[in-house]
């Protein structure tokens, strides 16, 4: 198991190298440069040379990577041109955050996914099932935005219940405070990721139902409700545990729009300051940190399969 | 357990049982009115072909089929009533009253569940079994069914299990809860012939030892032969004849059931032609007016179009349902087959050496070759214009990859093959493609191996226009007399494959082969798939068209009494290698090779009275792993007459056959 773990995070080395160049490669085709940004608008040309001079980026940028390279390789992902704070600071503040809004966000959406994929799945074609398939495509087609800035106006404007506006509070040192902060963000898209969780394990779970060894728990005499629980949902799950891997990774790197609806402090928000002030060593490294955790959800993924799955092993 | 307090009351009682389907407005009856009686430690066999209601019937019984379906009629179990029990007391009786053991090891067991624990499931949920007694159980279960080891396999997962070792816990998951009646829904249909035999003698000796009733279903007269007590023979949703074992086989009443055992070719059989059923069996939407076997049944008469006949007493405990029992002996005796000539002496047409066909076994992030798989491992055949060489062996052997690296469609890792006196082994794609021209190929499945979206005209057409030949050799009249040949009309030429049986879809596969005028057909279980009465059909156009065209047949199966009726000489496969190769006759009556012996043995026949034949040899284990195959004499740990030599040297071929101790068994 460990030796699994160890191997292929090796194989993730070249992964991570390879998306490090495209990353670089963006960056730079993209327009605009961080200098004009610094300098403001009436710079003279030798301010600006200067100033490129000294965040040494006249260098060719084959050497600056390198360079970027060998530093982050350190822990060192170099400073921000902006606030010139690290910017491994600047991640160590928004990764948490971003990571509690996440897990709390998969819950919110299993806990409303999961019943009603079972309930619909077991039967199929009633008006159960046909009212919990409006429930999905509600959830699926309402955009989060919008959702987000109901939450606000009712729970926080209209209500006074909750803040309007989120931060990070973590989870241990007031866990009243982090779920007062985090309900709604994570409802917002814990509703939307429900509704894909939803479908996707109906889909699974009733081609499961067909399977022979539903038949074969059925003329042992189990009731339906034991057959799910205890023989279809494992098997169920297999497929459905990639979906919510790519759920929580697509959430650590991209809940940019309910992180701006709710101002909460996430990733999401970093990087688009990051864009908008062309800040490219806090971009480089929040792009890097993102991708890192994508592909170490993705071993998770793998890992989880080999335990629910006992045809799987290590070795492969 | 306990034999009931009163032993002549049946443990099952059916009734009138009629099921059917919804389909649009009307409902299409699967089962139209079927009646039977099972008595503790009885072995009752149901037989029947595809579509005749066996398997809707079992399931009825325990109320197992989806919530559409229509039933009708009485059944009581013991004493309960179970066509008119609720749910709950539906449940209780499946798993304690009574086991079921379905076709396929290999999707009956969940893969994900430890296998002790579903086999245990039952008594637990019953309230039997305390669940902390389940693991015992499950233990005590396991070595009742033979299975070795039984502490360490009850904590494994059925991925585990070889295919009969799972088959054998699926058993004993049947027998977990005591059941007074096991219904058995084609239980050894899904194994190889050796495993089968094991299996069934389990079977049966479980059923003497629990006293249960077992009710078998079966589409195999050799199996059915072999366990039965008494048989009921199906045909379009109702029973046509039933009767104790003897007298079905022996005294057959009902038309439809002397047609099926002489359309099937025997193991112990001469060359006499397969007297096959015509026409395919009715589905249950468009069943014919009057007896349902009216059409296919050589005594028709107008009476029969009109009248549904009824079960009627022909003997003790001997019912038909036929109009004209007492007129049945005058069925005409089938035609003798005209065997082509023989062409010994003539140079092969084929010439395999020495082949083999190694996969490479890798692992890891880097893909490193980890092992070798020696699949076909030095195989030599040879085959003559006219000629059938029957390729048989279990499954794993490497018979289909032998076949498909002659056709060059897997490469070889050695050996030769010369067709027609030209080595073909080192070809490119385009050369291999011109050679494919005189040597085509069958598929087993004929529904999955034709393109559902084509009509069959373009289908038998493909190979002409792959070839480029389209238009040379004649073009649709071409394709049209393909049709002609493979017996197949020519109004069916712009039709789609979905729209044809699978005895039909198998003469398109033959007509396709035939496209090119090839003068190899290279088999591969070209009837396994079908039923009975098709078989005999497709096997008497095989012979037809070798004897018309002069074809060679490489014929690939695993169904013995099929190969023997087929081929003139016959070759045994075992992992990877031939052991015995000889003239039909002389291989099924005087075999040599222990393997060929056990597995000539441990087939089926149907024929009861062989039942207790002597000296059976039911081999011990199942076919090793090809990946690690025993040292020297790959079947030496299941020989009955291994030695020192056998664990250490690998016999060479020699004499027809590769064995250290060959002779009579």
């Amino acid at each position: 198991m460990i030796g699994f773990i160890l191997r292929r995070l090796a194989e993730l080395v070249p992964v991570v190298l390879i998306a490090s160049i495209g990353i670089w490669g963006i960056i730079y085709a993209v327009p605009g440069g961080p200098v004009g940004a610094l300098v403001g608008e009436n710079a003279t040309p030798e301010q600006i040379q200067a100033v490129t001079a000294e965040l040494g980026l006249d260098r060719p940028i084959l050497v600056q990577y390198v360079d970027w390279l060998r530093h982050a390789l350190g822990g060192d992902l170099g400073t921000s041109l902006q606030s010139r704070e690290p910017v491994a600071k600047l991640i160590g503040q928004c990764l948490p955050a971003t990571v509690q809004l996440g897990i709390a966000a998969i819950l919110i959406g299993l806990l409303l996914g999961l019943p009603v994929a079972v309930a619909s799945a077991m039967a199929p074609g009633s008006w159960l099932d046909r009212a919990l398939a409006g429930w999905s495509a509600l959830a699926l087609g309402v955009p989060t935005f919008w959702l987000g800035i109901l939450f606000i106006l009712f729970f926080a404007v209209q209500l006074q219940w909750l803040p309007s506006a989120s931060s990070y509070v973590p989870f241990w040192q007031s866990p009243g405070a982090m779920i007062a902060n985090v309900v709604l963000p994570a409802s917002t898209l814990g509703i939307y990721v429900s509704g894909i969780f939803a479908r996707f394990l109906r889909a699974s779970l009733l081609g499961e139902l067909r399977a022979d060894y539903v038949r074969t728990a059925r003329s042992k005499g189990l009731r339906e409700r034991d057959i799910v629980t205890r023989h279809v949902l494992r098997n169920a799950m297999l497929p459905f545990i990639t979906v919510v891997g790519l759920m929580m990774a697509s959430f650590i790197g991209g809940a940019l729009v309910t992180e701006a609806v709710f101002t909460y402090p996430g990733m999401g928000r970093l990087m688009i300051q990051a864009i908008a002030t062309r800040d490219y060593p806090l971009l480089q490294g929040s792009i890097l940190v993102v991708l890192v955790i994508y592909v170490v959800i993705n071993l998770a993924v793998d890992v989880l399969y080999v335990w629910v799955d006992p045809r799987l092993d290590y070795g492969a | 357990m306990t034999p009931s307090a009163d032993s002549r009351a049946p443990v099952l009682s059916v009734r009138g049982l009629t099921v059917g389907f919804p389909a649009g407005r009307r409902v299409v009856q699967a089962v139209r009115g079927i009646d039977l009686d099972i008595f503790a430690n009885e072995m009752v066999c149901v037989v029947g072909e595809s579509g005749s209601g066996k398997s809707v019937a079992a399931l009825a019984i325990c109320g197992l089929l989806p919530p559409n379906a229509v039933l009708g009629g009485a059944i009581r179990l013991g004493g309960t009533d179970i066509a008119h029990a609720d749910a709950a007391t539906l449940r209780r009786i499946r798993g304690r009253d009574v086991g079921f053991i379905f076709q396929d090891p290999a999707t009956t067991l969940n893969p994900v569940m430890m296998v002790g624990r579903q086999i245990a499931e039952a008594p637990v949920v019953h309230g039997q079994l305390a669940p902390a007694q389940a693991g015992a159980r499950a233990v005590a279960l396991l070595r009742e069914v033979d299975i070795p080891d039984p502490e360490g396999r009850v904590r494994q997962y059925p991925h585990q299990f070889s295919g009969g070792m799972r088959q054998r816990a699926v058993i004993a998951m049947a027998m977990a809860g005591r059941p007074r009646l096991i219904i058995a829904d084609e239980p050894t249909t899904a194994l190889d012939v050796t495993v089968q035999a094991q299996v069934l003698a389990m079977l049966n000796r479980r059923r003497v030892e629990t006293g249960a009733a077992v009710l078998l279903i079966t589409h195999d007269l050799g199996v059915v032969a072999e366990v039965a007590d008494r048989v009921m023979v199906t045909y379009a949703g109702r029973i046509v004849e039933s009767g104790p074992v003897d007298a079905i086989f022996r005294n057959p009443r009902h038309p439809y059931t002397r047609a099926l055992l002489r359309s099937m070719p025997r193991l112990d059989g001469d060359d006499a032609r397969l007297d096959p059923i015509p026409g395919q069996p009715p589905t249950p939407a468009a069943l014919p007016s009057g007896c349902a076997f009216r059409p296919r049944c050589a005594m028709s008469r107008a009476r029969c179009a009109q009248d549904d006949p009824a079960l009627r007493a022909t003997g003790v405990d001997h019912h038909a349902a036929c109009h004209f029992l007492e007129e049945i002996e005058t069925l005409p005796a089938p035609a003798a087959t005209v065997r082509a000539p023989d062409q010994g002496g003539a140079a092969p047409l084929l010439d395999v050496r020495d082949l083999r066909v190694h996969f490479a076994l890798r692992s890891g992030p880097l893909r490193r070759r980890t092992g070798v798989v020696r699949a076909v491992d030095g195989v030599s055949l040879t085959l003559r214009a006219g000629e059938t060489l029957g390729l048989v062996g279990e499954s794993g052997c490497g018979k289909t990859t032998t076949g498909r690296a002659i056709m060059g469609l897997i490469r070889a890792t050695g050996g030769e093959v010369r067709v027609d006196g030209q080595e073909i082994t080192g070809f490119s794609r385009t050369r291999l493609r011109a050679v494919r021209r005189h040597m085509q190929y069958v598929f087993q499945d004929p529904y999955s191996s034709l393109n559902p979206v084509r009509t069959v005209a373009e289908i038998v057409a493909e190979p002409l226009r792959i070839h480029g030949l389209f238009d040379e050799m004649g073009g649709m009249a071409r394709v049209a007399e393909l049709f002609d040949r493979v017996g197949l009309s020519r109004s069916f030429m712009n039709r789609y494959p979905r729209e044809f049986s699978g005895g039909q879809k198998q003469r398109i596969g033959i007509a396709r082969a035939l496209a090119l005028q090839p003068r190899v057909l290279i088999l591969d279980e070209p009837v396994a798939a079908l039923d009975v009465s098709i078989q005999a059909q497709i096997v008497n156009l095989l012979q037809d068209l070798q004897q018309q065209l002069g074809l060679a047949y490489l014929f690939i199966a695993h169904d013995l009494a099929v190969v023997r009726h087929i081929s003139d000489r016959v070759a045994v496969m075992y992992l990877g290698r031939v052991v015995e190769e000889a003239e039909k006759d002389t291989l099924y009556t005087r075999p040599a090779h222990p393997y060929t012996q056990s597995l000539l043995s441990a087939a089926p026949i149907a024929d009861p009275a062989l039942r207790a034949r002597p000296g059976r040899i039911v081999l011990t284990g199942e076919i090793p792993n090809p990946a690690s195959p025993p040292r020297g004499c790959t079947f030496h740990p299941r020989c009955f007459r291994a030695s020192e030599i056998c664990r250490t040297e690998a016999p060479r071929f020699a004499g027809g056959v590769a064995c250290h101790h060959p002779g009579a068994a």
